[in-house]
């Protein structure tokens, strides 16, 4: 008998996967090249809807691979490559077995290469995804730099690395494209703006290798993601460097010829690169790479006017910390960790300089009278110049986090540090009590209140209320700006029409009378009533679909200032209570002292 | 002493074969063989003059066999002795060579004719090469060219984000179906190759790398840092928690037995139904014996058969009963216009089930997202998170001491973004278990 019909799992979820195993098989792979290849091509396995169903009635839990990715792997030219790969080492084995080391050193010599290029550019098919990409890029790129050859993590892609990242630094630092910073006890946390993409990585602390145990991570497949990161990160360096006028692979500007220089002149060059303190030769001499001086567009009907305002200010805060550092002149001791400082510096315009035994690339000496600021991290020094500071490294972190050079006197040497706190956090501090002794750690422009100085608090009390009512003021002062500069325009529409018709002007200016005339009033009361009605009438356009989310929001926001407003209170009456019982304390002693 | 002679035998040594076995030719041999010795060695040393043998040093030592100090020198001279592995070219032996003239075979180049050698070292100097030397020549050419032009990892010369005509112009004309253009580019070998959406997908919404705790910086603000351990502090509690759980629930929920009793239950278990039973039981069972009637557990089934009359009269019941049903249905339906108000309550309590069930599977799947999905047999385990004890906090850099493992961090972090599935590295493959015995041919008595 012949059954008619479909048969089971040759449609829909049963089809549409297979195990890893079958994948293999299909592909002709064995379980390391299948790995390889599927880290390289970026497909990763499927969790399905339904799992029994997906692996054709079979219970338990496999590692799912999509069919059409499976076949998306099937045209890849990179499979023959690791055939290649594999033949390579069979015949590598043999002659090392049998110790024919003619043959060995023959093989070796030429050995099969996995070019990347291609994958680099499918997987991204933009620079712009390259660079969204690059968080992972980066912190495994950094991580691996660190690393001594070992199983699976050959020397030259540890030297790649070491390369590829300081290049990437070296464009950070010319593209002035640092954020933030934040050092933690896992290593430092850096942010980017790189082409308005956020990127964030991680560096490790200086230390020495730690071996690693070889039950926790897989250093085979490790090694692997890193060899494809490597070739993307080396691919956005190209563009990066291209795109900043700068010449690629880096090159100086003033590489004199010294007598290092023509001993090796790449090992030289490379040591100077490394070193992160010279500028890099630009492609084109004659064009500059021009700061683009970019202004916001006023779609004012688009965006909530705070909105902008408040990119406005950001941009203006990001300018400023561009130029952060510029005229100032660093020179970091000895204990302190050199790479990371000299990057943060470098990048906002800083000179620096460290002693000349420490590493190369040292530019001025210790002793030069121009340093501003000496960057220490031991209690004390025996020899020190009275004509600059002696800051601590953690003032650099928290003068960038802050976007503002900070009063150096908390992070002077032997100083107990402020704590250095999270710049990554700063928008989760939206509508949340901050006590004034945090709040001045945050703001510089804040100043504590000292019970002395009652007259001061009164104000920045009243100034921290009325907090609210200050934005709206400068948003109505945007509006009066924009106001004659239209009247200009029409004036001059006016004098061209008065050209053409300039007699008839004259005769009839004999008719013409001139009266005083009336000032319209507004009534700032009726302003304010009129804009609450629009605003009213807007709210009522919200959609009904997303009329309970608003309401929500709003309430929300409503209680959170509350809270706030409960809080401040509390500290209010606190403050209050604490300085009565001072003032009656202050007149007892006088009382006792005139007894 | 009296020399006893063994008793000769006589054996014939009629054959060739029967001289050969018993013929005595110990002293021929011996004779021989010292003749060959001496033609080796030349001269006995008995006979030889000592001018001969030894021989009066009267030069000075010039080089002394501690010479060679430096290992450069050693290596020197080590190069310029003769390799080892020509001695077995040698003659080893003072004997000479029977065949004094040995002919040996003359490669071409040395056979040729010594003008036609030189008309030859003529034309290649003037250039005249033949086709074979000229093939060679440019094959040796296009390897090297090849070798130095071969891919090296780490040459970044190119930018592969440079914004390239895909397809030719010509091509890019209405009148083509896009049959015609995939075939014609499959010929220029430009495939137009569909990538799967999921490649510009990510496998999770969460961040590569996640923004720090603010109680993690080296020199964290009192708050900050209590908010960390007091967050990690929970978490310890209720993995402390649940693991009590497991105990309260599994070991402890069975007494504990002292082993003598351990012992007893086990002898027990395994004694049961045999015949060292008490005789209580025996007792039992002998009673039990004793019914003469025999009982089977299952006995057999009988096949009734029902009659034609039975059956008609079942499915005339069967009938009537479906007739019975579908009147009634008919009933309501007509009965159900005068409950419509019940029916509109009914419905709107059903949609508002399936508005809360929609919303809860929506906060699900919210929550599964961020979660890593099943991927493998072995379950994802979150990392431990990093932190620092208030008395470990150097509040300085120099002082700062290493914390976590920025690799396993990175490798759990791929795991938690489904790019990795979770496992356990394998460091013992099990090979197939070989038992190894030694022959009984092979092996060595020991007495």
């Amino acid at each position: 008998m012949v059954v008619i019909g479909k048969k089971k799992y040759q449609s829909g979820e049963g089809a549409q996967f297979m195990s890893r195993k079958a994948a293999m098989k299909k592909l002709q792979l064995s379980l390391k090249q299948f790995r390889k290849l599927c880290i390289l091509k970026g497909i990763y396995p499927r969790e399905p809807r339904n799992r029994k169903r997906a692996q054709q009635g079979h219970t338990g839990i496999k590692t799912l691979y999509h069919k059409k990715d499976i076949q998306f792997l099937m045209h890849e030219p990179i499979i023959w490559k690791l055939r290649e790969y594999k033949i390579f080492g069979k015949k590598v084995s043999k002659a090392k077995a049998l110790r024919d080391f003619g043959a060995l050193r023959r093989y070796l010599q030429n050995h099969p290469t996995l070019k990347l290029d291609h994958i680099v550019k499918e997987r991204y098919p933009t620079f712009i995804d390259a660079l969204r990409d690059l968080d992972d890029c980066l912190t495994l790129c950094f991580l691996f730099s660190t690393f001594p050859s070992m199983k699976y993590v050959p020397r030259d892609q540890t030297i790649l690395c070491r390369r590829l990242t300081v290049e990437f630094i070296h464009a950070v630092i010319a593209a002035k494209a640092l954020r933030k910073i934040f050092v933690s006890i896992k290593g430092y946390y850096y942010q980017a703006d790189i082409r308005g993409q956020t990127v964030t990585w991680i560096v490790s602390h200086h230390f020495c290798f730690e071996p690693q145990s070889k039950l926790e991570v897989d250093f085979r497949i490790m090694s692997t993601f890193v060899e494809f990161y490597v070739t993307m990160l080396g691919f956005v360096n190209f563009r990066l460097y291209h795109s900043l006028n700068l010449h690629y692979p880096p090159k100086f500007t003033n590489a004199g010829t010294s007598d290092k220089t023509l001993v090796d002149e790449e090992a030289y060059v490379s040591e100077r690169i490394s070193a992160l303190n010279t500028p890099l030769a630009s492609l084109n001499a004659t064009t500059e790479s021009l700061e683009e001086e970019v202004d916001i567009d006023n779609f004012s009907n688009e965006t909530d006017p705070s909105q902008l305002e408040a990119a406005k200010l950001e941009m203006t805060k990001i300018k400023k910390l561009k130029t952060l550092f510029k005229g100032l002149k660093f020179f970091i001791n000895r204990e302190v960790p050199r790479e990371p400082l000299v990057f943060a510096l470098r990048s906002f315009g800083g000179e620096v300089s460290w002693d000349k035994l420490l590493f190369v690339g040292a530019t001025f000496d210790e002793n030069d009278e121009s340093i501003t600021h000496h960057i220490v991290d031991r209690p004390s020094m025996d020899k020190q110049f009275i004509s600059r500071y002696y800051v601590q490294p953690q003032w650099v972190f928290d003068s960038v986090n802050a976007r503002e050079l900070l009063p150096v006197e908390k992070y002077l040497m032997g100083c107990i540090l402020p704590p250095h706190l999270s710049p990554f956090t700063d928008s989760q501090r939206d509508q949340t009590y901050i006590p004034p002794e945090e709040r001045v750690l945050m703001d510089s422009e804040y100043r504590l209140k000292d019970a002395e100085n009652d007259s001061e608090e009164a104000s920045e009390e009243e100034q921290s209320i009325a907090g609210d009512k200050d934005n709206k003021e400068s948003d109505e002062d945007v509006d009066e700006i924009s106001d004659p500069e239209e009247d200009l325009d029409e004036v001059e529409q006016i004098d061209e029409v008065n050209a053409e018709k300039d007699q008839k002007r004259l005769e009839k200016k004999k008719q013409m009378k001139v009266k005083a005339g009336q000032v319209t009033k507004e009534d700032p009361w009726e302003k304010e009533k009129r804009e609450k009605q629009e605003y009213r009438l807007r709210e009522k356009m919200i959609k009904k679909k997303h009329r309970n989310l608003y309401k929500s929001m709003m309430k929300g926001r409503e209680e959170r200032a509350k809270e706030i407003w409960l809080l401040r209170k509390k500290r209010r009456i606190h403050d209050e209570t604490e300085k009565e019982k001072r003032k009656e304390a202050r007149k007892l002693k006088k009382s006792i002292a005139t007894d | 002493m009296v020399k006893v002679e063994a008793k000769k035998r006589t054996v014939s040594k009629k054959t060739k074969r029967s001289w050969r076995k018993h013929i005595d030719i110990k002293d021929v041999d011996k004779f021989l063989e010292n003749k060959r010795l001496d033609e080796r060695l030349g001269t006995p040393f008995s006979e030889r003059l000592d001018s001969e043998l030894f021989v009066i040093d009267n030069e000075r030592n010039n080089e002394p066999v501690g010479t060679l100090t430096t290992k450069k020198e050693r290596r020197l001279a080590l190069k310029q002795k003769e390799p080892r592995c020509f001695a077995i070219l040698k003659p080893h032996t003072a004997v000479p060579d029977p065949i004094a003239k040995r002919n040996r075979v003359k490669t071409p180049e040395e056979r040729k004719n010594p003008i036609t050698r030189l008309k030859e070292a003529k034309r290649k100097l003037n250039g005249q090469l033949k086709l074979k030397e000229k093939i060679a020549e440019r094959n040796k050419a296009i390897a090297e060219s090849k070798r130095k032009s071969r891919f090296k990892r780490g040459d970044f010369t190119t930018d592969i984000w440079e914004d390239k005509p895909v397809t030719q112009s010509e091509l890019n004309s209405e009148w083509l179906i896009s049959d015609t253009i995939r075939h014609t580019l499959a010929n220029t070998g430009q495939k137009r190759k569909r990538v799967p959406e999921i490649l510009y997908k990510k496998p999770s919404i969460l961040p590569a790398v996640e923004a720090p705790h603010p109680g993690t910086s080296y020199n964290p603000s009192y708050n900050d840092h209590q908010e960390l351990l007091i967050a990690i502090a929970e978490k310890e509690k209720k993995l402390i928690k649940e693991e009590e759980h497991l105990k309260r629930v599994t070991t402890k929920m069975f007494t504990k037995v002292t082993t003598e009793k351990k012992t007893e239950n086990w002898i027990n278990e395994l004694s049961e139904g045999l015949p060292v039973k008490s005789n209580k039981n025996s007792e039992d069972s002998n009673v039990e014996d004793t019914d003469p009637v025999v009982k089977s557990v299952n006995p057999p089934v009988k096949n009734a058969k029902k009659t034609l009359v039975q059956r008609r009269k079942q499915k005339e019941q069967k009938q009537l009963a479906l007739k019975q049903a579908k009147e009634k249905l008919e009933k309501k339906k007509v009965a159900d216009v005068y409950k419509l108000r019940l029916l509109e309550k009914q419905l709107t309590s059903k949609e508002l089930k399936a508005k809360k069930l929609r919303e809860k599977r929506m906060k699900l799947k919210q929550r599964k997202m961020t979660e890593p999905k099943t991927l493998n047999k072995r379950k994802f385990e979150a990392p431990e998170p990093d932190f620092q004890m208030a008395n470990e906090l150097a509040g300085s850099l120099r002082a700062s001491a290493p914390v976590g493992n920025l690799l396993k961090d990175r490798f759990k972090s791929l795991q938690q973004r489904n790019i990795l599935a979770p496992s356990a590295l394998i460091l013992k493959r099990n090979k197939l278990k070989v038992k190894r015995f030694i022959k009984p041919d092979h092996k060595i008595p020991l007495q």
